[in-house]
Order: structure tokens, then sequence, then C-alpha cells
């Protein structure tokens, strides 16, 4: 049997190699993946952004400046899930100690600090012709904010230890931490008073966005959730391959030394 | 349209972030991929 | 146990203590999470030695007036949440969003006379969003936005069965 080679060796000795797998098998999946979630992500995107900045009714209040909402909500959507998915991929780097959790952690946090980044600017954009201010800290406003420092941080950190995989760790542990924050952003505007607005769509009511505005923006939010996981997707590729091209260069100093 | 610049900042700033990151994955990989079949003895990796 | 499960206690663990503490340290200063104070809570929470601080609401159908300070564009309006109201007077340019039943968050001090003098108005929307010929058709069944919000979502965005 070809498999009792590898079956017989010690606990220690496979999770090295684990650790230390072939990426091949993860290259050659995510390759034939990649392209169409990136196609489908263009595409959901263009029509729900084209179709909110176009053809959507402008709002009876607000005007057109409530296009603003196709690319504000879905990217503060998306600030929050992916943070989501930054923590859970840190669990399973301290939990499960999965070999690509680590590298999937440092490449989710740029693109969530991004998609924050571009909630944050947009809120801005926003909120000057209609309330009056680019920015007031107010419970909403002020615990994005910390989202973004949240990711801003755990770049830095994941990137101030000379040994990555303490780099790592701490930079799991922060995500976790952070976590907390989540609850805080999603019922900040429930538990204080805010100036942002309540959520127009929940779970548990009639969504109070009519019908021809809520189209565009769930094809938007759509798009934007498939681009998200392409541009982590995508880095994480290349962090595989760029991870094994110091492996490689490494072990070839050492047989050349 | 009202508020016109506010909106086209808005859109403008998105459009902008998503493809520098998007262009930055794409240029990261083909750099990788190059570099790695150089070095790479098993090669095959896509 | 495995060391695996080990460790996913201890991570659960902390997560969770993180979040009862979090969650207590919120409850013991929640008012300092509040944006600003309602008409009915000024005389139990603003700040009384003249400092400044944010006072909201909505603004009362009818109480808007449009005065002239010199050059200046002056109103006065009256801020209400239902209970108690408060005369606020504001000299400058208002948000364009700014209308009677409107909500508003108004910085500035409580003036001698127990009025309260805004240096800055911000309007504050709700959560619906609707066309304008939506909005038309509320206002023939009745709704009145100088007095408020739309009636709730369901009434007027449930999903029509037809047939």
């Amino acid at each position: 049997m070809g498999a009792v080679n590898t079956t017989s060796l010690p606990a220690g000795n496979t999770r090295n190699l684990h650790r230390f797998a072939n990426p091949g098998q993860f290259l050659r999946l995510s390759g034939k993946i990649l392209p169409p979630i990136a196609a489908i992500s263009i595409i959901l995107a263009s029509v729900g952004l084209i179709w909110g900045l176009f053809f959507a009714p402008s709002d009876w209040q607000q005007h057109d400046a409530v296009r603003i909402m196709y690319v504000h909500v879905p990217a503060a959507w998306l600030a929050s899930f992916g943070y989501f998915s930054l923590a859970l991929a840190s669990a399973s780097s301290l939990i499960w100690r999965h070999p690509l959790a680590d590298l999937a952690a440092v490449e989710i946090a740029p693109v969530g600090a991004a998609f924050t980044a571009i909630c944050l600017v947009t809120g801005s954009l926003w909120g000057k012709p209609m309330w009056g201010a680019w920015w007031v800290w107010d419970a909403r406003m002020t615990s994005v904010l910390v989202l973004f420092f949240l990711y801003l941080g755990h770049i830095a950190l994941v990137r101030a230890f000379d040994d990555p995989q303490r780099g790592y760790r701490a930079g799991a542990i922060l995500a976790l931490v952070g976590v907390v924050n989540l609850p805080i952003i999603k019922f900040s505007v429930e538990w204080w008073n805010t100036l942002h607005q309540p959520a127009s769509i929940t779970l548990t009511g009639a969504p109070t966005m009519a019908p021809s505005m809520l189209w565009p923006l769930a094809l938007a939010a759509l798009g934007g959730s498939f681009g998200f996981s392409a541009l982590v997707l995508a880095r994480l590729r290349a962090a595989v391959m760029e991870r094994r091209i110091r492996a490689l260069t490494l072990a070839q100093i050492r047989t050349g030394a | 349209m009202t508020h016109l610049p506010y909106i086209a900042a808005s859109y403008g700033l998105t459009l902008a972030v998503v493809l520098w990151l998007g262009i930055g994955a794409w240029q990261r990989t083909s750099r990788a991929r190059v570099k790695l079949a150089q070095i790479d003895p098993r090669g095959d990796v896509r | 146990m495995k060391r695996k499960h080990q460790r996913m206690l201890l991570v659960g663990g902390c997560v969770l203590g993180l979040s009862v503490a979090t969650i207590l340290v919120f409850q013991a200063f929640r008012s300092t999470g509040e944006l600003f104070v309602i008409p009915s809570k000024i005389a139990a929470v603003a700040p009384k030695n003249g400092r400044a601080f944010r006072l909201g609401g909505m603004v009362e159908q009818g109480s808007l007036q449009r005065l002239q300070d010199g050059t200046h564009p002056t109103v006065s309006f009256r801020v209400s949440d239902g209970i108690a109201s408060e005369t606020v007077t504001y000299v400058g340019i208002l948000p364009d969003l700014f209308r009677e039943g409107q909500g508003v968050v108004a910085l500035g001090k409580l003036a001698s006379d127990g009025s309260f003098v805004a240096q800055e108005v911000l309007a504050k929307h709700d959560e619906n969003y609707m066309p304008p010929d939506m909005a038309d058709e509320l206002k023939k069944t009745g709704w009145n936005p100088n007095k408020g919000s739309p009636p709730a979502a369901a009434l007027w965005n449930a999903p029509k069965v037809s047939g």
C-alpha cells in the first residue's frame, strides 16, 4: 500500500509536512475558481452600480445624493464581514494550526482596511451634503473608525516580529480581541442615539427601502462580496507562491554553502 | 444631478481603490509565478 | 482532552470573557456613548455651567420661523422628543434636509432664558428610502412629512400578492 509510508511517520513529522505542504494543490484549485469568481464580481458589481447610478430612482428627500448608498453600504457590510473572516482565519490558526490560515489573515487585513476606508470616505461624502457635516463622533462612526484602526493594527503587528510565526500569533490574538467591536458597530445605532440612522434592511421586518432601490443595492453588495473574495484569493495565491520562493531560496543557500 | 461632485467622488474613489487592489494582486501573482518558474525544481505551479 | 480542544476552549473562553467585560463596561458608561441630549432630559443631563452640548429631536410642525438678523439669515424652531420641546435659535445656513418633521442634532448652549442657542445644526434623516412618487402616494393616504417619519414599512413596502 502506498499510504503506509506517510501514515507511519511520527506525529511531529506530519505536522511539519502539513505546514510546508506542497502548495500545488491549493494553487491549482484556486487558479480554477478565481477567474469565475472575479468575472461574477465584475458583472454583478457593474450592473448594480450602473443601475444605482443612472437608472434607480432618486430619493424623495435626499434626491440624487442617495446614490452614494450603492457604494457606501456594500463597503460597510464588507468591512464588517471582512473582519469576521479575519477572525475566523485567526481562530483556525490558533486552534487547528491550519497552514493557510496565517497567510489568509495577513492577506485579508489590507483588503478589509481598504473597504473600511471606502466606507468611511464615502460616508463622509454623503454626510456633508445631507447631514451638514463631514464627520461627527457618534457611536456608529466612531466604532467603524475603531474597526479601521484594528485592521491597521493587524497589518502592522504581523510584520513587527523577526519570527513570522510570532507575528502571526500576535495578529491572530488582536483579530480575536477586536471581534467585540462587530456587535458594537451593528447595534451602535440602537444602543445609543446617533446622527447615523438605524438599519433599513433587517432580518425581522420589511425593508424600509423601496424595491427599486433595494435591487441595485443587493446586486452591488453581492458583486462586492465576490470581489472581496477574489481579491483575497488572488493575494493568498501570491503569498503561497512567495512562501515557496522563500523556502526554495533558503534551501538553495543551505545546500550551496 | 444635484450633489454631483459628492457622488462622482464616491464612485471614483471606490473604483480607484478596487482597481488598485486588483492590479496590485495581479502583478504580485505574475511576479511570483515568473520567479517560481525559474527556481522551482517541481515546476508546474500555476 | 486533546490539545486542539484545549486551545479551542481557551480561545473561545477569552473571546467570551472579553465580550462580557466590554458589554458590562458599556452598560456602566451608557450615557457617554450618546451623541445628543433630548429635550425632556435637558434638566437632568445637560451641562449646567454654560458649556456647549448637542441637543437632538424632531423639528416640531409649525414651529419654524425665518427671521432676518441684519444681513444674517436667522431661524427659530422648536425641537421635540414627544414629551418636551425646546426652542432653538440659529444664525446661519441650514442643511438641505432640514424641515419640519425632520430629526435634527444641534450643537450649542443654553441661554439665560432657557432657550437653546445653536452654533451648528445638522439634519438627521430616517432609515426610509423611497422614490418621490411613492412618497406622494403615502401623502395621499394621509402621511404628513412635517409631522414625522412615514408609517411602518410593512404598510407601504410589503411585497404585494396579486390575484
